[in-house]
């Protein structure tokens, strides 16, 4: 039982940031109707800049040695980086995206795999050194170089109980609160932007159509711009969370993080992708998928195939969840079906 | 057995709340020139999507030549026999006039992989009658000296041509013309008239014509079907539905539709 | 009414010798010399090292060439293109490094411990068994069924997806390339030994032993110039010829127009699944040749990067223009031999090629055209030509 609540937490923790993630690829789609191939991209950015932000920060504290860095860090940390890929996601649109508004949408979606492969390996250049450690050595770099870094830790720690213990207990660590409390705060104020506010009420009406939406007197640019830049920002506190509860950082444009992309869009697109409420939704499912395959794979399968690889195919759950979905439901679970006009 | 071509009964489809096509009902004959007319938004363009099987019918059915056609896709609709150009043109613009053709004359080919790739006689040969059919049908719309030409580089009239050139070429027993004179000019108008009362004679085939010039739509067809807002509100020969208070009401205060 | 095309066919028969003149002996002639010629004059000539970039450069035309298909032809955007390639790869080379180790190499009549520490399974290279040792030949139907497996997968990933609208293939394909890797990295580790391999059963192989994440090494470098370029000019035969085709040009408006395809009775689905799955096979097959081209492969070779330098030169060359798409690979593919100093950058470059591509050219390079159409000349007698055919 401690055992399944241990793994619920974990699954909590993982599915706001998938579903983090998610929102961005769904608000982008709902708009332009395209996959933006890049936003994994900027949820690394915001991964990225975190580190080289604290390790910054704490380096310029010059704390005693063994001390831990205040609190104040984090949330300092978390909205620098929304700012900084907030603007990366400005930039990325007015430059990349909006000369192709009228283009064909592979034509997009190319441009978005270019966009993506110029984030990636600009990210693992080797960079200048922007902080360093007491004996002179470089610490931080922009760009942040090819190699994998580690991210200072910003929260305490709870120690882990004693294996030996009679009544194994659940730990909860605080990054594990801290994710999820901030993750439910963005979403809250997202959904309050987008149904609650005028504004939200002029994305909507992009996204439903465009060209009448211009027409009602709309700046659709605008409105395209600041979805993107939100989508972008949502990103960025996903990468910084990430960051905290997964310190080892790889470099940009390593694998992992392909695959943690793939997966936050496979939560938007089992939710319904288009739909708000439905990436969120599709968050938390995936997340939870993914663990409990690896839980059960380890569990049952694993003793019979005389294997131990349960916790590496986590990915291959996820992956099996959207062929069944885009088999049952290609529209996701709280997706309406498009029609094309004839 | 239905005594007509193309016996389409009760048909209709809503999205939403919105009932695009509420029980429409048209009965073509073989050889008949019916017209489907309405103001804009009536649920004309949509009737042919559910003809043509690009939307689903939620009520109603499609019978062709006694064949029931209304739950098929539409690439078996088109083999079926039913072929139809688009209110917004729409041509293979990359592909050369001649191979718009030839594609059409598609669904009646057999192709397989094997004989692609390794150019067996069954292979070469269809490929040389879809070429020969398909100059045979540039030849009917003399279109013939522009085969080479890329399908976006011709003019908006040819352009047009080609479109039910190419439907021709799938070998139809019921052609849908969706506005077929949009755009054209007075002359050019008269000369599609001609054509299609020609291709009708030639080809042996019924004609549902979708149009907005009402002197074209008077001129050719022997019956004629009024639709607003989804529903058809009149029913009859040209000069019926020229003396139908309904048809005048619905089109008052209606400009934009000449 | 109906029929008339049908009626039309059989008054147009060619004869069944021309026929196969001009279909099967015509390709298999040319291939076959131009193979010959890499091998004889243009590996000798250009040296050892160029020469075996030479056969990096034949893999990568022949990935492009099959993409093209898909990408090009079709429309539709595959981004897991190496995962086809990996998959070929690894099914060839378990087929042919297994079924060696299990024998004597009848080429060399050695055992398979002697014959790898001495590299004689390289028998290629010593010249003397030209096209007559046994193991080439088994490279080819390893190849055959690495393809054919690969065109297997292609069908089991592409039918969901196809059916839906384009973005979704692309999610898919990306997924299915990744988790080909996870997979990969999770098989058992090579077996070296051959009594250890008699010793296996058939349980043994439920997760096959092809090395995990460290790759599969040891394959018997058969893969020769001439067998590399022979298989890259029987692939742009077949691509050209599916170009010239109704199937083809069903291909072709599908990307053009996907409702007037329909209308026009083109079966979306299955041309758009056919495309992927002859794509995929292709692919499979030039990953089991590279797989024996003397390479270690590992499960890398299923992840996106290598997808990704697919796609650039389909989508530089021209996505539909063969010639286009060859000429792209062979540059991209030998530029980045000569800048080995900024290969940092390499890159940073494709991807600003690809977003600058986008806003100017958006058709790539040559579009869907070839380069000889773009000669003023021929253009015109080509369109002439069209026209009195018949």
């Amino acid at each position: 039982m401690a055992e399944l609540l241990q793994i619920m937490v974990a699954v909590v923790a993982v599915g706001s940031l998938y579903a983090l993630i998610a929102l961005g690829y769904t608000m982008v789609y709902g708009i332009l109707k395209f996959i933006n191939f890049a936003h994994s991209d900027v949820f690394v950015l915001g991964a990225w800049v975190s580190l080289v932000l604290s390790v910054m920060i704490i380096s310029a504290l010059k704390l005693a040695p063994g001390s831990s860095p205040p609190l104040w860090i984090a949330p300092l940390v978390l909205i620098a980086a929304m700012v900084v890929c907030g603007l990366v996601g400005f930039a990325i649109e007015r430059l990349a995206y909006k000369p192709l508004r009228k283009a064909p949408r592979l034509n997009v979606l190319i441009t978005a795999i270019g966009v993506s492969l110029l984030l990636q390996n600009v990210g693992q250049l080797t960079g200048f050194a922007v902080a360093k450690d007491d004996d002179g050595k470089t610490i931080a770099t922009v760009p942040f170089g090819p190699s994998p870094k580690r991210m200072p830790s910003l929260l305490p720690e709870t120690a882990a109980p004693d294996p030996n213990l009679a009544k194994p207990l659940v730990l909860i660590q605080p990054v594990d609160v801290f994710i999820f409390v901030s993750a439910i705060v963005l979403m809250v104020g997202l959904q309050y932007l987008v149904f609650r506010t005028k504004f939200g009420a002029a994305m909507r009406a992009v996204s439903f159509n465009t060209e009448t939406a211009a027409l009602m007197g709309i700046r659709v640019d605008r409105v395209i711009s600041v979805t993107f830049v939100t989508g972008a920002m949502l990103a960025a506190a996903a990468g910084f969370m990430y960051a905290l509860k997964y310190p080892g950082l790889n470099q940009t444009a390593h694998e992992t993080w392909v695959l943690l992309g793939l997966k936050a869009f496979v939560a938007a697109v089992v939710g319904g992708i288009g739909n708000v409420r439905g990436a969120v939704l599709g968050g938390f499912l995936i997340a939870f998928i993914e663990f409990m395959g690896m839980y059960c794979f380890s569990k049952y399968l694993d003793p019979v195939l005389h294997t131990n690889m349960g916790t590496n195919l986590r990915d291959v759950y996820v992956f099996a969840m959207l062929i069944f979905v885009l088999l049952v439901r290609p529209a996701g679970i709280l997706g309406s079906q498009l029609k094309e006009k004839v | 057995m239905s005594d007509y071509l193309l016996d389409v009964r009760g048909i209709g489809i809503s999205f939403g709340g919105l009932k695009a096509c509420d029980g429409l009902t048209v009965q073509i004959p073989t050889g008949g020139l019916h017209g489907l007319i309405g103001p804009n938004g009536a649920g004309k363009t949509t009737a042919f999507n559910l003809i043509t099987g690009v939307y689903r019918t939620q009520m109603g059915s499609v019978t062709l030549d006694g064949v029931k056609v209304d739950h098929l896709r539409p690439h078996e609709i088109a083999k079926a026999g039913l072929s139809r150009t688009f209110q917004n043109i729409r041509l293979f613009s990359e592909l050369s006039v001649l191979d718009n053709v030839k594609l059409a004359c598609h669904c009646r080919g057999r192709h397989t992989l094997l004989g692609t790739l390794l150019r067996t006689p069954r292979f070469v040969a269809q490929e040389r009658a879809m070429t020969a059919r398909a100059i045979e049908m540039l030849d009917v719309f003399s279109l013939q000296h522009l085969a080479g030409e890329q399908a976006k580089n011709l003019p908006y009239g040819d352009q047009r041509r080609l479109e039910i050139c190419r439907a021709l070429a799938t070998e139809p027993k019921v052609l849908l013309l969706d506005e077929p004179a949009a755009g054209m000019n007075p002359s050019e108008k008269k000369a599609l008239a001609q054509s299609i009362k020609l291709i009708r004679e030639q080809f042996k085939l019924a004609v549902l014509l979708i149009e907005h010039d009402m002197g074209l739509v008077m001129d050719i067809c022997e019956k004629i079907t009024v639709l607003d807002h989804g529903c058809t509100i009149a029913h009859g020969t040209p000069s019926e539905i020229q003396n139908n208070p309904k048809v005048q009401e619905a089109y008052l205060g209606e400009p934009a539709t000449a | 009414m109906s029929g008339e095309l049908q009626q039309l066919v059989p008054t147009m028969m060619p004869s069944a010798a021309r026929a196969l003149l001009k279909g099967v002996a015509l390709p298999v002639a040319s291939a076959l010399v131009l193979g010959l010629v890499m091998q004889f004059v243009v590996g000798p000539a250009i040296g050892a090292y160029p020469a075996s970039v030479a056969l990096q450069v034949g893999i990568s035309v022949m990935l492009a060439v099959s993409l093209n298909i898909v990408n090009g032809y079709t429309g539709q955007f595959s981004i897991g293109h190496a995962g086809f390639f990996a998959v070929g790869a690894y099914v060839g080379a378990g087929i042919s490094y297994y079924a060696a180790l299990s024998g004597i190499d009848p080429a060399s009549g050695q055992q398979p411990s002697q014959a790898l520490s001495n590299g004689a399974w390289l028998v290629w290279n010593d010249g003397q068994n030209f096209l007559f040792s046994y193991g080439e030949w088994r490279m080819i139907l390893a190849s055959i069924v690495g393809g054919c497996v690969a065109a297997g997968l292609g069908y089991i990933v592409g039918l969901p997806s196809l059916r839906l609208r384009g973005d979704y293939l692309a999610i898919v394909t990306l997924g299915f390339g990744e988790i080909t890797r996870v997979l990969l990295t999770q098989t058992k580790p090579q077996i070296f030994d051959r009594d250890e391999l008699a010793a296996t059963h058939a349980k043994d192989w439920v997760i096959p032993p092809m090395g995990g994440a460290t790759g599969f090494s040891d394959i018997p470098a058969y893969a020769s110039l001439m067998w590399v370029w022979f298989f890259v000019a029987v692939m742009i035969f077949f691509a050209y010829r599916v170009k010239q085709s109704s199937t083809g040009r069903a291909l072709l408006s599908i990307r053009e127009d996907e409702i007037a395809a329909r209308s026009m009775g083109v079966n979306i689905t299955k041309y758009k699944v056919r495309a992927f799955v002859l794509a995929a096979g292709l692919a499979g097959l030039a990953g089991s040749l590279y797989a024996h081209t003397g390479q270690v492969i590992r499960p890398q070779e299923a992840g996106f990067q290598r997808s990704f330098e697919v796609i650039i030169f389909v989508v530089l060359g021209g996505m539909g223009s063969i010639s286009g798409v060859v000429l792209a690979a062979i540059i991209l593919s030998i530029l980045p031999e000569a800048l080995r100093d900024l290969s940092e950058y390499r890159l940073i470059v494709y991807a600003l090629l690809l977003i600058l591509m986008m806003i100017v050219r958006p058709k790539g390079l040559f579009g869907v055209r070839e380069i000889w159409e773009f000669w003023p000349f021929t253009r015109a007698k080509k369109s002439e030509k069209k026209v009195i055919t018949p």
